[in-house]
């Protein structure tokens, strides 16, 4: 079975148009968050990338180009793209042409924006989208069927799923305060974000990962699936739960959902390891979540900023989210927890990082 | 390349009173679903029952395709944002492909790696399931909803037939 590694990572998100300029945000203290209006005087945070005069269309394929372009992924042009997304084109959507396409079709037209040349996937888990997009290309790429693969997250505003999201009443109406002792709900984010995967050696290695779907709560974690989660993910990484020095955790600021993913990892982890969030930073951008969070994760690592809450932090959890990065950082598991019962994990190895 | 055992294939035909077997065959009624998960469900319990098979074995993979998803629920919640500012809750779940993979974990009693995955190209998508999944096998379904509903499930296990 051949390896695979992070070749590239693009991102634009409410931190900035790229990377650099996501890890120069941070490294200010962040941005903030504009009102989203809802219905008519009513608004709710959000984490907007730059608005622009374009139309929904232009701007998204503005920002498609720029985030698969800093991954480094067109050079590869003949790879699997597998497209991760939750609300695909409703945006454009909103504004008439309602059901024209089919949701294949919206996929296969980020391709022709991208001139890309191979075969064209599409997965659409909630939240957990872009970890088994990542998962179904690491498996394409260990096989042989491919040596290159772009993941690419794309979750761009739209009335609709803001309006379910607050039909739910999972949204903050101040700020998300992922482990936070006022944490009181979401705040969603856009996101387009681009994993360029590779047979090629790099610094970051993809050892393994894994999908669980739990019913048991459509609408929420479940602590023993996150525990089957981590296990899975990590006797398919070939390492032991001590191995792991960071996890990067979907905890966006429910008040119930990060009690239920912190009693799911302590039930897999004698011992916890560091614990970061960076739901805080750009928000929950959903579909892309897993993609975004990964880039922005690694951007951090190499660049030496690390997103360090800036909240009181709820006590009762006695767990805190890591205000360094760890002395040791070579494995860190990256979860993402989902509508419709879902829990993903990939394990990643910084080869840089000595044994 | 490893072989593969189709157990079951269960075509796309779908009866008219395809609701109410659905029903009879369940233990417990399905509930705000939505008409796409029904299908799918529909669709899945039949591959299932062809198979001798009372639900998936651990390890195995689910995965469901479609070309348009849930797209009534998604009709009637883009309705709903439109006359009362943001759709009602369970519509726009019913909307959510992975509250699809939910129900189906739910009614067929199972827990594992479930997806919702689009290829034009059925061919592709079968190669990437049988890559991703171990010797439980698989269980793929095509369902689209539409004037002639379509619930096509396959259910296939490595290694060659005996």
């Amino acid at each position: 079975m051949n390896e695979v590694y992070v070749a590239g990572r693009g991102l634009a998100s409410a931190l900035g148009a790229d990377l650099a300029q996501a890890v120069e945000a941070l490294r200010g203290g962040g941005v903030p968050t504009v009102d989203f209006e809802t219905a008519p005087g009513e608004t709710t945070p959000f984490f907007a990338i730059v608005p622009s005069d374009e139309d929904w269309s232009t701007r998204a394929r503005r920002l498609v180009r720029a985030a698969a372009a800093e991954s480094g992924a067109l050079q590869a042009r003949d790879g699997t793209l597998f497209v991760a997304s939750t609300s695909f084109d409703m945006g454009r959507r909103e504004h008439g042409d309602a059901f024209a396409l089919d949701i294949q079709e919206y996929s296969e037209r980020l391709g022709e924006w991208l001139e890309w040349r191979g075969p064209i996937l599409t997965v659409c888990t909630a939240c957990t989208s872009a970890v088994n997009a990542l998962l179904s290309a690491s498996a394409l790429l260990r096989a042989g069927d491919a040596s290159d693969a772009l993941v690419l997250g794309i979750e761009l505003s739209n009335q609709y799923t803001v309006g379910g999201f607050r039909s739910m009443q999972l949204l903050s109406p101040t700020q998300a305060q992922p482990f936070g002792a006022a944490r009181n709900g979401l705040v969603l984010g856009e996101a387009v974000a681009a994993l360029h995967l590779s047979n090629r050696p790099a610094r970051w290695r993809l050892c393994g990962g894994a999908n669980v779907v739990d019913a048991s709560d459509p609408a929420g974690a479940v602590s023993s699936a996150v525990a089957t989660m981590c296990r899975q993910a990590l006797t398919r990484s070939a390492l032991m739960a001590s191995d792991i020095d960071l996890v990067k955790l979907q905890a966006a600021g429910s008040p119930h959902n990060d009690v239920t993913e912190l009693a799911g990892l302590r039930l897999a982890f004698e011992r916890l390891p560091a614990l970061v969030s960076l739901k805080g930073w750009f928000g929950h951008t959903l579909g892309a979540a897993g993609a975004a969070e990964i880039a922005l994760l690694l951007a951090c690592i190499e660049a030496g900023v690390w997103p360090a809450p800036d909240y009181p932090l709820d006590r009762t959890l006695e767990a805190s989210l890591a205000c360094s990065a760890p002395p040791r950082l070579r494995h860190v598991l990256a979860s993402i927890l989902g509508f419709g019962g879902g829990h993903a994990a990939v394990v990643l190895e910084d080869t840089a990082a000595s044994r | 390349m490893t072989a593969w055992r189709t157990l079951a294939h269960h075509n796309a035909a779908v009866p008219d009173d395809w609701r109410e077997r659905l029903i009879a065959r369940l233990p417990e009624r399905p509930r705000r679903i939505g008409l796409w998960a029904e299908l799918a469900l529909h669709g899945a319990r039949s591959c299932l029952d062809a198979a001798g098979e009372d639900t998936l074995p651990p390890g195995a993979l689910l995965c469901v395709a479609s070309l348009r998803g849930p797209v009534e629920a998604t009709r009637a919640a883009m309705a709903e944002r439109a006359t009362r500012g943001s759709p009602m809750p369970f519509t726009f779940l019913q909307s959510q492909p992975s509250q699809m993979l939910a129900a189906l974990c739910q009614h067929l009693h199972w827990g594992g790696d479930a997806r919702f995955v689009l290829s034009r190209d059925t061919q592709a998508l079968l190669r990437l399931v049988q890559l991703e999944c171990g010797p439980a096998g698989l269980l793929l379904g095509r369902v689209d909803e539409g004037a002639v509903p379509h619930s096509e499930w396959w259910r296939m296990v490595p290694g060659a037939a005996a």
